[in-house]
């Protein structure tokens, strides 16, 4: 039991884990906390549905493609609308995520109306039994795919050239400007690499739950929630928080009341900012004047 | 250019004298007009309370939707369950809203500051509505609850004009309520916060304490505002306070000014008559409101109210960023 709930969580957490790496990827740059994230990962998913199951691509290139157009979304947020407000008060920032975030789940909506659309599975082999223990295909697709993705990422942070202007911007955008790195061009690339990831936490998350136009707003708590919880702004701290956050959802939900399974996150974000405001990796946060 | 004596003598006058011509609506409009008439005044006290934070206290949040929830369901539970009258139920929603207000921002106390005491009033608007879905004993779960009918002095409550009347009353002591807050120190410290806390601060102002209290003000005006809505649609159910009302409510503040009370009215009335229509086709209002949200930003930072500013100096307040 213990087991089987641990694997399930690890699966929802990696999910969360993408969500909120790409909540923190461009807060980290920007300063900017995209309210709408969640919404861009809804868009994710009915992207790629709408190539699989309408267009009848297959899986992996019509993923390559969701992402691909995420990515070109999230640049071109920036560049339009988010660009434009920057002398305005901080608060535009928030309000323009949300408005955007609002306009992708009505455009969801008006297409696709009050249905659920069921997604195929991708990953369609029989489940592992390990003793007690059922491992689905799926489980193992999500939890890889992620590894991978997360690997990759941190190996490109750490090693690359590009990893090293991440850090130089991440630690003083003015400084970087200094240095001669385009930061304007930077900030756009930042929000369609955000854009995508969260993409690909929507394709993976549609073939094992069912779409429709209001799932963006549980991930975007979710990420927050794992956010906080790692600490908030803390790369390697959104990623373990999220798998914390997985993994303590389904604890919730078996072990105390399963109604606790759809507030988990809230009350993780309440406890967390009222204990220990900075979560497990962050920097202080608190104001003190 | 800040108005003249005159002016402002002609602006006090004017304030008293819509009202007074707003008496007449009910004699004047069919019985369609009236009830968007009415949704109108609840929308503006909506976003008077939701202005309050994210316009004069400049902290982002959203929690207003949850005070509107729980002065909403306080009326609603107050007149079922208790078998109080309705117009009693109305100060016990604002204070609800206002205790409301005082758990969604008391970690301010704590020194959490904007991004992160946005996600918290997030967290505690979804709380809200989990519990309205889930205490099904007193909030009859996702079936709501309905009012009572009742009458006030020989009229029938269930009347949209007689309606009017009330939340006409309430909608002018809030906005006179809030006009005195913002022109007293408090409003002072609380447009002192937005403008740069540290500062605030180094003057011996309480800034915790200070955004704590704009708050459990908005908690208040918001929560008067569900009790209203209680009555207006004589139904409350976890349904009427989800994500489309809070995209609704940032675009009423926006659109009529962010930190302007007179655009708090301007918003609601702009916003309240034009997407009725929309109402039939799912997705259309989230689009719609979406939309006016992005357009205000990039086109009318200061919304409708700042073009009344040109226009004359008696709309000019001290409330808003310049």
């Amino acid at each position: 039991m213990f087991l089987q709930l641990s694997i399930s969580g690890l699966s929802q957490g990696a999910i969360y884990a993408l969500v909120a790496l790409s909540l923190t990827v461009v807060y980290r740059s920007t300063t900017i906390v995209n309210f709408g994230h969640g919404d861009f990962v809804m868009a994710g998913a009915f992207v790629s549905y709408v190539l699989t199951v309408m267009l009848g691509i297959a899986f992996l290139p019509a993923a390559v493609l969701s992402v691909l157009a995420l990515f070109i979304l999230g640049l071109c947020f920036s560049r339009g609308l988010i660009r434009p407000i920057r002398g305005g008060p901080h608060i535009g920032f928030a309000l323009m995520c949300i408005a955007v975030g609002f306009v992708m789940r009505g455009i969801a909506r008006i297409v696709w109306g009050r249905e659920v659309l069921p997604m195929p599975s991708v990953f369609d082999m029989p489940p592992i039994f390990l003793g007690n223990l059922i491992i689905t295909g799926d489980a193992i697709f999500i939890i890889g795919t992620t590894a991978v993705l997360l690997i990759a990422f941190f190996a490109v942070l750490a090693l690359t050239d590009v990893g090293k202007m991440v850090q130089a911007v991440y630690q003083s955008q003015r400084g970087a400007q200094l240095i001669g790195i385009n930061v304007d061009r930077f900030n756009d690339v930042t929000w369609g690499v955000g854009a995508a990831l969260g993409a690909v936490g929507g394709i993976l998350i549609a073939p094992v739950s069912l779409l429709h136009p209001d799932i963006g707003a549980s991930f975007l708590i979710k990420g927050f929630a794992a956010m906080t919880l790692g600490g908030f702004g803390s790369l390697h701290g959104a990623v373990i928080g999220a798998l914390l956050l997985g993994v303590a959802e389904q604890y919730a939900g078996a072990y105390i009341n399963t109604a606790l399974i759809d507030i988990t996150a809230y009350l993780v974000i309440v406890i967390v900012l009222l204990v220990r405001p900075h979560g497990l990796f962050g920097r202080k946060s608190v104001v003190k004047v | 250019m800040m108005p003249t004596q005159s002016q402002l003598r002609l602006r006090t006058v004017l304030f008293w004298m819509v009202p007074l011509a707003l008496l007449a609506v009910p004699l004047l409009v069919n019985s369609y007009v009236q009830f968007i008439v009415n949704s109108v005044l609840i929308y503006a006290l909506v976003t008077l309370g939701f202005n309050f934070v994210i316009g004069n206290l400049g902290q982002l949040a959203f929690a207003n939707t949850a005070f509107f929830g729980i002065g909403a369901y306080a009326s609603a539970i107050a007149t079922t369950s208790l078998g109080l009258p309705w117009l009693a139920t109305i100060p016990l929603a604002g204070v609800a809203g206002a205790i409301g207000g005082f758990l969604a921002s008391g970690a301010a106390l704590r020194g959490i500051r904007f991004y992160y005491l946005a996600i918290i009033t997030l967290a505690f608007g979804e709380l809200m509505r989990w519990l309205y879905v889930h205490a099904k004993s007193v909030t009859g779960g996702t079936d709501g609850l309905s009012l009572p009918r009742e009458t006030v002095m020989g009229y029938s409550l269930t009347d949209d004009r007689v309606k009017f009347y009330v939340f006409l009353v309430v909608t002018v002591l809030l906005f006179k309520a809030t006009l005195n807050l913002l022109r007293s120190h408090v409003g002072r410290s609380i447009m002192a916060v937005r403008e740069n806390e540290v500062a605030t601060a180094s003057l011996g102002i309480p800034t915790s304490r200070v955004i704590v209290t704009g708050f459990i003000w908005s908690g208040f005006v918001v929560g008067c505002a569900g009790s209203l809505f209680a009555l207006h649609t004589s139904y409350v159910f976890p349904e009427s306070f989800g994500m489309l009302h809070l995209i609704i409510s940032f675009a009423m503040v926006l659109v009529g000014g962010l930190g302007s009370v007179l655009g708090a009215v301007l918003g609601a009335a702009a916003l309240t008559v034009l997407p009725e229509y929309l109402r039939s086709f799912p997705g259309m209002e989230e689009l719609f409101f979406g939309l006016i949200v992005i357009a205000v930003l990039l086109v009318l930072p200061q919304g409708l109210a700042s073009l009344l500013r040109r226009v004359s100096p008696i709309f000019v307040e001290r409330f808003y960023r310049e």
